[in-house]
């Protein structure tokens, strides 16, 4: 089910009545019923696939129980890697087995051997990345004794398969959501304020602004070989807004949700374009999986504990695997890749300086670099990115093809206004999450009647959010 | 959640709820007033400039823009006029026809993709681009309705029929397009450099060869609205003829064949013109491998003249 539906538009206040004045008496109750919109919201899309997060709780829960209860290294290891491999076994069959197994292909066609091609006809399921990031760091945080596993099995399912985060995350560790499931929720109204003002706002981000730019990006990506270096520029500067909004508002839905039924979650964006490194990107852009990265694997690499050059070896496996992470292609690695190199230079450029930023220009310098990534994020294969850089670079003064002139004039309009929007927290260092209940009862009503008017007459026809295929 | 909590979240609710509604209407009423001015631009002023002046054409083309840039109907009668849009199909076309006059004489022609004919998905969600009108038209609302496009949010929010529009109308009711006393719906395609090139470069890179589909039955839908279509124009005085423009290269002929064979079985007029062109491909007559350029377009607006130049 995609919160841009009338499903979830039909879905949610049934669920939200439903917790609030039927299921309110217990706890118990308030998880069974979230537990079961859960499996709803998930099996809407393809209900066969949730018996993988069936397999992965009851292996997380048991595995988790295991670690805890013993002293001895070498078991608490045994099962850490029983749940680890049970995990990203998961992950690695239904995500990356193609990937590597046409890899391995085209290697030894390279050197002229003919093998039988191994791909399967496998469909990747919705979330599956998120929702086993979420269970490992449950694990590993057991294993680490950083946090101490639940017996409550309800608690534990509904936590793995919480609806607002279950498809698209914010990754949610266990450390904070889990906690919030065992303790019976009280309805604040001041998070009520907040968690509807925020799902208006990714609304808006997520169809108005990035679909309608998303039909420029599409037509231009679509078809790269046969466009000139003007339209290739102008498309991936709209993909960097359209991907920011369209991921930044699907947090922004999720975290509202969330909070509309009394739980709270992390920031996953804060304002990512208004950065100055790309060190610092990495702390605003989708923060949930650059930290679980930093905390789970670039730590647990060594970090930056062991000298400067496996320092730099640990970003860069890091970034790799993140870009990886994102979807089993070449092109995600070059992603990684780049911002590994990127981070990289700037931790060395730091520590030599002794500063941590590069003034004004590395807004642009910034900016520029995560553009040029993006190229390869949303090209179809490396060699349409390298056609398209190639393009951008020997640029050609051609007038830019605009299609739809209409659609490109409400893209550009809306997206000022989601760039001043964005400006005005920056500039008052608001904070999305809590902008909410800052306003009286006359100012919320305004607000909120001015945005649902202008999702109304200038949402796009939506595709599925982009989050949604990794 | 205790009383107080649930006053002010109903209270907040309904509050919302009351001001976009009445904000909804304000909107609606006033794109409605401003609308009615707009004359030029496709999404609505060329709708309004077809309702003003239906009951006096006597030609009228219909179809996608493969009719707005290829049919010139001044070619064929002066009080011709092309009415075709960009990205809609037939069950729009059969909607504005319904609204022509009742016993009048008059051509009609409609311009059709055979492949469209044969998709199994087609839905005919095109007739919802008339949204506009939808509180305003007993027909279309009826066309909309009964396609099962329900749209419970569209019954509440009136202006959501005005969705993608508003900026074209503001910009069109203070700087209109084109004068629309000099304009008759046929807006031919001037190549532009970065076109020609785009066309160069897809014709290189491009695969000449399509697949073609597994079966040829007609979707349910596009045969209700061809039948609709006829029974509307033989009760009503008008000639109805399909015709299928020319196209760059169109290697799937096997669709072509089956809708003229299913045209003739349900006798209805059709030419078929995809490949006018095949003799003499000139790429001066191409914007693209579906749309002429305005060469191609003449030519083509020529040789519809010859075919309908017998007086009705």
């Amino acid at each position: 089910m995609l919160f841009n539906s009338i499903e979830f538009l039909l879905f949610f206040p049934i669920v939200f009545l439903l917790y609030w004045f039927v299921f309110n008496k217990r706890l118990k109750y308030q998880n069974i019923l979230l537990l079961l919109a859960s499996y709803i919201f998930y099996g809407w899309w393809d209900w066969r696939f949730l018996s993988l997060i069936l397999f992965s709780s009851f292996v997380d829960y048991f595995t988790g129980l295991k670690i805890h209860s013993s002293e001895n290294k070498k078991v608490r290891k045994r099962w850490l890697i029983l749940s680890l491999f049970s995990n990203l076994g998961l992950l690695g069959v239904f995500k990356y087995y193609n990937f590597f197994a046409s890899s391995f292909y085209d290697l030894m066609l390279g050197f002229g051997w003919q093998v039988d091609d191994l791909t399967l006809h496998i469909i990747l399921p919705v979330g599956i990345s998120f929702y086993t990031f979420q269970t490992l760091s449950y694990t590993i945080d057991i294993y680490r004794k950083e946090f101490k596993p639940t017996k409550d099995i309800i608690s534990f399912f509904t936590y793995i398969s919480f609806f607002p985060q279950l498809v698209a995350g914010p990754i949610e560790r266990a450390s904070n959501l889990l906690p919030q499931m065992e303790v019976k929720r009280v309805f604040k109204q001041k998070w009520f304020n907040e968690g509807a003002f925020q799902i208006l706002i990714g609304l808006f981000r997520k169809i108005v602004i990035a679909d309608n730019l998303g039909a420029y990006v599409d037509t231009i990506y679509n078809n790269s070989e046969i466009h000139n270096s003007s339209s290739l520029i102008i498309a991936t500067i709209f993909y960097a807004f359209q991907i920011y909004y369209d991921f930044a508002g699907y947090s922004d839905i999720a975290i509202g949700s969330a909070k509309l039924l009394g739980f709270k979650f992390n920031q996953n964006f804060n304002l990512p374009y208004f950065s100055k490194s790309i060190t610092e990107f990495w702390r605003r852009w989708h923060m949930s999986l650059s930290f679980w990265l930093r905390d789970y694997l670039y730590i647990s690499l060594g970090g930056n504990r062991k000298g400067i050059i496996i320092t730099y070896r640990n970003l860069m496996i890091t970034m790799l695997l993140g870009g990886l992470w994102h979807g089993s292609s070449w092109n995600f690695v070059v992603w990684g890749a780049i911002h590994g190199v990127v981070l990289s230079c700037e931790k060395f450029i730091f520590s030599y300086k002794k500063t941590s930023t590069f003034g004004f220009i590395g807004y642009i310098t910034t900016f520029l670099i995560v553009l040029l990534s993006w190229v390869f994020f949303r090209a179809k294969d490396l060699n349409t990115s390298i056609l398209i850089i190639k393009k951008i670079i020997h640029f050609d003064f051609l007038m830019p093809f605009i299609g739809d002139a209409n659609n490109v004039t409400i893209s550009i309009v809306m997206l000022m206004i989601g760039i001043f929007f964005d400006f005005f927290l920056y500039k008052n260092k608001y904070n999305l999450e809590d902008l909410g209940s800052t306003f009286g009862e006359f100012k919320f009503v305004s607000l909120s009647t001015l945005i649902i008017v202008l999702l109304i007459l200038f949402y796009s026809t939506s595709n599925n959010f982009i989050y949604f295929q990794f | 959640m205790d009383k107080t909590n649930l006053k002010t979240t109903l209270k907040l609710i309904v509050c919302i709820l009351l001001a976009t509604f009445i904000l909804d209407k304000v909107i609606y009423f006033t794109f409605n007033f401003l609308s009615d001015k707009v004359l030029s631009g496709q999404a609505i002023g060329k709708l309004n400039h077809y309702i003003i002046t239906k009951d006096t054409i006597d030609v009228v083309a219909f179809g996608n823009s493969r009719t707005n840039r290829h049919i010139n109907t001044q070619k064929i009668s002066s009080s011709g006029f092309n009415m075709g849009v960009d990205g809609t199909s037939i069950a729009y076309s059969a909607t504005l026809i319904k609204m022509l006059p009742k016993n009048k004489e008059q051509i009609i022609i409609v311009n059709v993709d055979t492949k469209n004919a044969f998709k199994d998905s087609y839905s005919g969600d095109d007739v919802n681009r008339l949204n506009v009108r939808y509180h305003r038209d007993k027909i279309i609302k009826r066309e909309i309705d009964n396609v099962n496009l329900d749209d419970y949010i569209q019954k509440f929010y009136w202006s959501k029929g005005y969705n993608g529009k508003v900026l074209g109308i503001l910009k069109n009711v203070f700087i209109p397009k084109y004068d629309y006393r000099t304009y008759y719906g046929y807006d031919p395609i001037y190549v532009n450099d970065t076109q020609k090139q785009i066309f160069q470069n897809y014709l290189k890179y491009s695969d000449p060869e399509v697949d073609c589909l597994d079966s040829y039955t007609m979707n349910s839908l596009y045969r209700y609205y061809l039948k609709e279509m006829k029974v509307f124009c033989e009760e009503n005085k008008k000639k109805l003829i399909l015709i299928t423009a020319p196209l760059y290269r169109d290697s799937c002929k096997e669709d072509n064949s089956k809708f003229t064979k299913i045209l003739k079985e349900i006798d209805i007029e059709y030419y078929d013109y995809s490949d006018l062109f095949i003799e003499n491909n000139l790429m001066k007559y191409w914007k693209d491998e579906i749309h002429l350029s305005n060469e191609g377009a003449e030519v083509f607006s020529d040789t519809l003249q010859e075919l309908l130049v017998t007086p009705l």
